[in-house]
């Protein structure tokens, strides 16, 4: 199994995800699946540059979907980064056998009620979320990987099954 | 003549209002330096709070930041596209505010981001006790 981490975080790359997720689990690759940055040739250099020593694919939901099995056995290890739920649940409904995503930076924006201090969702969110656990996606909550991942139904009370 | 290159910081948690707080004891009182923390921002948020700053720059100026690849040297790229002579220096340290202090009215914002790379990595140095 080639992927290591896959993550719904706003900021996408970044320190989290680079120094320590990075430095712990040494990808040899990082997936961007975000159909506006793929699209920007701009963002795309940006984000090929963030991370020194690892190569950055930034792909649209559609491509990451084509790709996700051929890199699920590949050498190396990969992270998946997700900008939000939408996307994510995009991504699984492309075909991707995400069987698990890390909740790990989703931030305040009006609308949005707290989780935990990173984690904020309306009810569109939650909807998405709902529709990836019944599709058997776990959801977890954790920001670095020296905290405890944490099931957001069990840290979300508007998420707890009924 | 220009006037001093104006400078923000943007770190992680409260690092750089340590830093500057670290720095102007070291340096004297300072002014003209703004700082910024990422605590719980987006990475959209960020960088229109970085905006807001660099915008007002007539002529250029400097984001200093933690580390390469965080949400601050990249939050800070987004915001200063298309706001003229900015410069992203990462990895910064504490000699390398103070020197950043000491020349800023001294040079244009490339010239002193190189001056500031020079520094950071010449500040960086081991010396070794061995025990007696």
């Amino acid at each position: 199994m080639s992927w290591l981490l896959e993550r719904v975080d706003d900021r996408l790359i970044h320190g989290q995800v680079v120094v320590a997720w990075g430095g712990r689990l040494h990808p040899g690759r990082i997936w961007v699946v975000d159909d506006a940055a793929a699209q920007s040739p701009w963002e795309r250099d940006l984000l090929t540059s963030a991370a020194p020593g690892v190569e950055v694919r930034v792909v649209t939901v559609a491509e990451a979907a084509a790709g996700y099995a051929a890199e699920a056995t590949a050498q190396g290890g990969a992270f998946l980064l997700l900008r939000d739920l939408e996307s994510a649940l995009a991504l699984v409904e492309a075909g991707a056998g995400i069987r698990t995503l890390t909740l790990g930076g989703l931030h305040y924006a009006p609308g949005k009620t707290k989780v935990n201090e990173y984690v904020y969702l309306d009810a569109a969110d939650r909807g998405r979320a709902r529709r990836l656990l019944e599709r058997g996606v776990s959801l977890e909550v954790q920001d670095v990987p020296a905290s405890r991942p944490q099931p957001l139904t069990a840290l979300d009370p508007e998420m707890a099954a009924p | 003549m220009r006037g001093p290159v104006p400078a923000l910081l943007v770190m992680h948690a409260d690092l750089a209002a340590a830093l500057l707080r670290a720095a102007s004891q070291v340096y004297g009182p300072v002014e003209g330096v703004e700082v910024l923390s990422n605590d719980g921002q987006s990475r959209d948020q960020l960088e229109q709070q970085i905006a807001r700053r660099v915008e007002r720059w007539t002529d250029g100026g400097l984001v200093l930041t933690d580390f390469w690849g965080g949400s601050c040297h990249l939050s800070g790229m987004a915001a200063a596209r298309g706001h003229g002579d900015i410069v992203i220096v990462t990895g910064l340290n504490l000699p390398t505010l103070v020197d950043y202090l000491h020349n800023r009215d001294q040079y244009p914002p490339l010239e002193l981001a190189e001056r500031l790379r020079a520094k950071g990595r010449d500040s960086i140095r081991l010396h070794h006790a061995l025990p007696a």
